[in-house]
This record gives structure tokens, C-alpha cells and sequence, in this order.
């Protein structure tokens, strides 16, 4: 990026955090109490800033609740409408559209939506802005597509360049080929390129459609558009993949051997990932003995545009007593640098502003992220849809694995996709 | 004063303003438990009536209209002949129940009936050993059964293709395959079928034991002596006369088939290819993994329906009007 550009965003960034970061204009006793789901990593980021706050603000006591990610889901839709969740609420972008009416706006005077597209990537900004409203600050840029695990234990022994040199799509599937292994029955007990979990299955199929020049909405943006060709040549691909070999998708996916799990455990040479995982893998398989690292693939043709979700964020109850505190804590922890950087080393996640991204302390920390930078300006954000995890979860993947299996084929898949997806309009 | 008289007399003094004090103290908290139930039912009757999504504000009242308008008997149009993705997995998920819920019974009942009356028979020192065994998993945890068989299952390291494989067979992926199959059931549901019945045939068990232990002693002897073997004895004596509790267990064993969410949520989750999808299941992710508290409210109305008429239907076949 241009350092006159970087040198200019960060100049905003730190006047925005200037002018917002000005203590409550009440020394009265404050207590904001925070949501957050069970992520044991993001937690570990949150507190330090939290206690931060607390002794730059002495009046201010923030606690901490964090729920199981099934039950986070459940306290919000009970809680909201009853109007008691608490002050600050984590959000997952992407749902910010299905949340938004029982959202409060971000006050102008902490930030604009214009000032939010300065500082954040367009991708995690993206869907907290609904109708030209702006409704939280994103901590994250969630990056489904494009990055994989390699093992580089394995890529040695099988006699493959390392790090892989991969110019195309069929490089890492010529490589990922030598990586397979099968016990004597036939069965597959390492997957060379375990792409077949949903987030890499819907995220490789939408970026593959954006790459070869398509788009999966239509013209108004009202409606989906997946029986195309560019879908169509996307889907093959995939599925030529499997046929070669390279992966089993009957015992490789979401629910049997999925990536992480499988990966730091020996069983992936190749798994497709968002860098979320690392932390994940680190913390539950600490006596993985393997050499791994975290690279991003070539895009199928052209520059590699992708489409992602708007990440994990944090917005402000309209129920709270003390929008102004939390609003003014909000902005602390997700626009400050120094405090953004803290929280995605912590959390292992790739930071929403470019500002932070492309700093020398993330570089250090997060050596995949710098990997990461040529791609990150490509992302657009997925755009809002009326249930997102309806469409992604129990649309696009099933179907896709259900082609990948042999259970469909590929037209009767995109047909029952492009038809499933439409109904979730109505 | 006559007998009438005296019964008719109010009881007076501290014994009766006691009794009354028992009563309503004892009364008002089972009427305000239930009132709870029944507002949470009513609510549920009302919201499968509007698509209701609990991130929308909606209307004034209750959040209803506006923005989660009134459908009337949409939902349950949708749920006949609709397209959407919703009335797809709802008609996936029915077909699945049904199927569970029908393969489970007689499986079950094959199980436990001759299992208990096998040990009805042995010696009391046993007969307790081997009731606790089989009881045993009734205990356990849905999701610790649930990890349990998911490792047994596992197609690489499971120890059941293991043995598929030490005699030379194919592995299978059991919970995982959506092509394989048996009886034009999927090997997944199977699986989870196997699992559920490890679980589960315990408690019918010691239900049945307590029912054959009932039976008057002197009317089996009497068919003994009278010629009959054992089996005979078992099958025109023992089962005629426990009818009442074999209707329980069929009720009991149907109401928990078709309520079935735990063991399938951690085995599957629904997979492979929603081959696994239960109503229950299903319900769970509308309401609360896709918001769509309307349509889920209107699901579990139709599970409610179908529960019933299966209840009732098995009350009449199974109906005895005496007792021994």
C-alpha cells in the first residue's frame, strides 16, 4: 500500500481515537457488562484491554460473560427482545442484518460510516453497515478463502518443494496428490487437500465464481444467481479434484475429520482453513510434532477476488443506560492500533484495518498475515442476505458435498441450490 | 345431630383454617408452575401463525405483525407442498422421524421383552448383577453414549472396521456415508438407531421385569403343569397378561423416538445429507440456529399432532379392560 495512504490513515485513526477516547464526563460508579462467545483465544485478548480501560477509567467496572457459541445464539434471541442483553454485545458481522432493528447506530460523534470505510478493510466493515447505517466496529477480518495449512513434514518426505511453489490450482493438486495416503482396505487415512469442510467449500465456490468473471447475485442484488457457468466450472473443478484423488469427501469433511482436527493430527497434508485455525490447532493439539506452516493458494484465473463475511465485532444494546461509555470502550478496543494489534495477536486473527494489518508487531506475531496483504484488498464483503448461515450451511455445502460424494450430480446441485437459496427471499 | 347433618357441617376451628392454608400453599405454586407451561404453549400456538423472528422488533404487541407479519396457515401450506429450503428439511426430517420412530419400536420391544423375562427367570443374585449391567447406559450421558459410539464408528480408527477389516471386509463409513444403506435406510441411520437402542432398552427392561414379576406365580405353574413349555408360558400367559405395560412401554418408547435430539445432534448433527434429520432436530435449528421461532413453533405443533394420534391409536389397539 501507498505509505502516503498509510501514513494518512493512521494519522485518522489516531485523531478518531483522540477524539473518542475522552473519558465519561461522569465520575459516577459505571458498570457495563459485555458478551462474548467461549473462544478461549479471543478471551485471552479481550481481558488485558479490559482491565486497560478500567485504569484509565477508575468509575468504570466492564464485566466479562462469555457463552458455549450454541447457547451465545440462544441468550441473544431470548434476551434481546425482552430488552436484557448487555451493554456491549459481540457480534458476528454478517448478522448485523438480521439483527440490526434491535441495534443501536453508531453515534456520529464516535464514528461515521464514512470514516469506518477509511480505517476498516471493505470486507469486515461491510456488513455492519445496513441501509447506510452503521451499527458496530469489526475486530477482525474473517478470511475463509484462500489460506491452507501445509504440513511440511509430509510435503519433505513426499520429495515436494518446500515451501510449496504452486502458480495454479493444479500445482497444489499435483502436490497434494503425492501427499495422499490409504491403509490396505482402500481407505484414505491422509487427505492430500482436505478442501471439503464448509467454510472452504462455500468460500473456494464463491471466490471461484468471482475469479472466472461471475457473480452469484443478481443485477438488483434481490436474488441469487448459482446455475451459471461460471458456477458450473467452479463446481467441476471441484469435483475433478476429488476424482483425482486428492481428497475422500465421504471421510474428509465438515463432520468426519474435520480440517484442524484432522491436520494436527497427522492426517492432512494440505488443509484448507481461515487463519482462525491456528490458534485453535496450537491450543488443542499442543504435542503436534510435525512441521507446519500457513500459505494461500493461487487464485483459479485473474487476481484473486474473494467474497467474505464481516468478523467478529462488537456493538452497543440500545437498552444500555451507558451507550456513551460503551460506545467510548467499543472504540478503544477495536480503532485503537496498539489495542487492535493486542487483540488479534491474541485471538490469532487478522486485523479489520489495514492500518494494523500491515504493522511490523503482526508481522512478528502473525507471520501468515504479510502473506495475506496482496490478497486482503480483494475481499469484498458477501453482501446481506436474508439468513446467511441458512444459505451457506444448509444450502451451498450439503449440496456441494453432496456432488463431491456422487450423491448428486453437478447441474442437480446448482439447480437445488440456486432455487433453495432464492426461497430464503421470500 | 344425624350423620347427614354432621357430614354436611363445615369443618371449623384451627384443624380446618390449617387444612385450607395446605391446600392453597400447596396448590398456588403447582397453579403458577403451571400457568408458566401453558403460557409457553399458548405463545408457541400463537407464533405459527406469524413468521416471527425474535431479531426482528415487529409490531407493538409482543413484537407480532410488522415486521414479523401474520401468516395465518402459511407455514403449514409451505410445509405441504413449498420449495423452500425450510419445507424441504421439514419433509426430510418427518420422513427420518418416522422412520426412527418406527424401526426403534419393535427393535426395542424384541430386546427387552425376551431379555427380561430371560432374566425374571435366573437366580436373585445374578438376576440384580445383570439388571444393573444392562441398566448401566440408561444412566450415562446422551452425549457420553453419543462420543462413545462416534469412536467406535469412526471409519479409521473404530474399533467395528477394525474387526471389518481383520476379516478381510471393506470399511464403512457409518456415520459419514450418504451412499450406503440397508433396507432402503441409510447406514448412518442405523448407526445412530444401534446407538439410541444400546442406550435406551435398559429402562424398558426393568420395566418389564417389574411387570413380569407381578404376574401371579400360580398361573404359570398352573400352564407348566398343564403341559406348557416355558416359551409357551411366556407367550400365552406372561405377555397377555402385562398388555397394560407393554402398551406404557410402546407409548413411553414412541414419545421418546419421536422427541430423539441429543444423541443425533452430537453423532451427526443431521449428516450425511440431512439423512439423519429428525423433527426435533430440525425444530432446534430453525428456532434457534436460523430464528425462525415461527416456523419452528409451527413444526412443533405438527410433532405435537403427530404424537398424539400415534398415542392414541396405540391406546386403542393395546386397550384392556380388566386387571389381574
Amino acid at each position: 500500500m501507498n505509505k502516503k495512504i498509510l501514513t494518512l490513515m493512521l494519522v485518522l485513526i489516531f485523531v478518531l481515537t483522540a477524539c473518542g477516547g475522552a473519558a465519561p464526563k461522569s465520575d459516577e460508579p459505571v458498570t457495563l457488562r459485555m458478551w462474548v462467545h467461549t473462544n478461549n483465544a479471543f478471551i485471552a485478548g479481550y481481558e488485558p484491554i479490559i482491565a486497560a480501560y478500567e485504569t484509565a477509567h477508575p468509575n468504570v467496572d466492564i464485566q466479562l460473560e462469555n457463552f458455549d457459541y450454541e447457547l451465545y445464539l440462544q441468550t441473544l434471541q431470548t434476551a434481546m427482545p425482552a430488552g436484557e442483553e448487555a451493554d456491549i454485545l459481540q457480534l458476528f458481522g454478517t448478522w448485523t442484518a438480521q439483527y440490526y432493528e434491535r441495534l443501536a447506530p453508531v453515534p456520529e460523534d464516535v464514528m461515521t460510516v464514512e470514516e469506518a470505510q477509511k480505517i476498516f478493510y471493505a470486507a469486515p466493515i461491510g456488513g455492519y453497515i445496513v441501509n447506510g447505517v452503521l451499527y458496530g466496529m469489526p475486530q477482525e477480518f474473517n478470511m475463509e478463502y484462500g489460506g491452507v495449512l501445509v504440513n511440511k513434514t509430509k510435503f519433505e518426505a513426499a520429495g515436494l518443494t518446500y515451501p510449496p511453489q504452486w502458480k495454479s490450482m493444479d500445482d497444489a493438486v499435483a502436490d497434494a496428490l503425492k501427499l495422499v495416503e490409504k491403509d490396505a482396505s482402500g481407505m484414505m487415512t491422509v487427505a492430500g487437500f482436505h478442501f471439503t469442510a464448509a467454510d472452504p467449500t462455500w468460500a473456494s465456490f464463491l471466490a471461484g465464481i468471482m475469479q472466472r468473471g461471475g457473480d452469484y447475485w443478481n443485477a438488483d442484488r434481490s436474488g441469487f444467481t448459482f446455475n451459471t457457468p461460471e458456477a458450473k466450472a467452479q463446481l467441476q473443478w471441484s469435483l475433478d479434484a476429488v476424482m483425482s484423488g486428492v481428497v475422500d469427501p465421504v471421510v474428509f469433511n465438515d463432520s468426519t475429520n474435520f480440517v484442524i482436527d484432522a491436520f494436527f493430527q497427522g492426517m492432512v497434508g494440505i488443509g484448507y482453513i481461515g487463519s482462525w485455525a491456528i490458534a485453535e490447532g496450537q491450543t488443542n493439539f499442543p504435542d503436534f510434532k510435525d512441521e507446519w506452516d500457513y500459505v494461500y493458494l493461487p487464485s483459479v484465473q485473474g487476481d484473486p477476488v474473494f467474497v467474505a463475511d464481516s468478523g467478529w465485532g462488537l456493538t452497543v444494546s440500545p437498552n444500555s443506560k451507558n451507550q456513551e461509555v460503551a460506545w467510548d470502550f467499543v472504540k478503544f478496543i477495536t480503532t485503537d492500533p496498539a489495542n487492535a494489534t493486542k487483540w488479534n495477536i491474541a485471538s490469532g486473527t487478522i486485523p479489520a484495518m489495514p492500518a494494523v494489518a500491515e504493522s511490523a508487531e503482526i508481522a512478528a506475531a502473525e507471520p501468515w498475515v504479510p502473506k495475506a496483504l496482496s490478497t486482503l484488498p480483494f475481499g469484498q464483503y458477501m453482501g446481506s442476505m436474508p439468513d446467511r448461515d441458512l444459505v451457506m450451511y444448509e444450502i451451498i455445502y450439503p449440496h456441494i458435498l453432496n456432488c463431491l460424494q456422487g450423491v448428486e450430480t453437478v447441474d442437480q446441485a446448482l439447480q437445488a441450490i440456486d432455487t433453495e437459496a432464492n426461497s430464503t427471499f421470500k | 345431630m344425624n350423620l347427614a347433618t354432621s357430614r354436611n357441617r363445615k369443618p371449623k376451628g384451627g384443624l380446618a383454617t390449617s387444612k385450607r392454608r395446605f391446600v392453597t400453599g400447596v396448590t398456588l405454586p403447582m397453579l403458577l408452575y403451571e400457568s408458566i407451561g401453558l403460557f409457553v404453549l399458548g405463545w408457541a400456538f400463537v407464533l405459527m401463525f406469524f413468521d416471527y423472528s425474535p431479531g426482528r422488533v415487529g409490531g407493538p404487541i409482543l413484537g407480532l405483525g410488522g415486521s414479523n407479519p401474520f401468516v395465518g396457515l402459511g407455514h403449514f401450506v409451505e410445509m405441504i407442498k413449498g420449495t423452500s429450503v425450510q419445507a424441504n428439511l421439514f419433509r426430510i426430517s418427518l420422513r427420518n422421524t418416522l422412520i426412527f420412530a418406527v424401526v426403534i419400536l419393535p427393535l426395542n420391544l424384541a430386546i427387552t421383552l425376551p431379555l427380561a423375562w430371560l432374566l425374571e427367570s435366573i437366580g436373585k443374585r445374578f438376576r440384580a448383577l445383570y439388571r444393573t449391567i444392562y441398566f448401566l447406559p440408561v444412566l450415562t450421558s446422551s452425549v457420553g453414549v453419543a462420543l462413545i459410539w462416534m469412536s467406535m464408528y469412526n471409519p479409521q480408527s473404530g474399533w467395528i472396521n477394525a474387526i471389518i477389516r481383520a476379516f478381510g471386509g471393506t470399511p464403512v463409513a457409518w456415520l459419514s456415508d450418504p451412499r450406503a444403506g440397508f433396507a432402503n435406510v441409510s447406514v448412518a441411520m442405523w448407526a445412530v438407531i444401534l446407538a439410541y437402542l444400546w442406550q435406551d432398552y435398559g429402562y424398558n427392561m426393568v420395566i418389564f421385569i417389574a411387570a413380569l414379576q407381578g404376574i401371579p406365580q400360580e398361573l404359570r405353574e398352573s400352564a407348566l403343569i398343564d403341559g406348557a413349555n416355558p416359551w409357551q408360558a411366556f407367550l400365552k400367559i406372561s405377555i397377555p397378561l402385562i398388555r397394560p405395560t407393554i402398551l406404557f412401554v410402546c407409548v413411553m418408547t414412541m414419545l421418546s423416538s419421536f422427541q430423539v435430539f441429543d444423541i443425533i445432534q452430537v453423532m451427526t448433527n443431521g449428516d450425511p445429507g440431512n439423512q439423519t434429520q429428525v423433527l426435533m432436530l430440525d425444530i432446534y435449528k430453525s428456532a434457534f440456529r436460523y430464528q425462525n421461532m415461527g416456523w419452528a413453533a409451527a413444526e412443533s405443533f405438527v410433532l405435537f399432532l403427530i404424537v398424539m394420534s400415534v398415542t392414541v391409536f396405540q391406546m386403542r389397539i393395546l386397550r384392556t379392560d380388566w386387571q389381574y
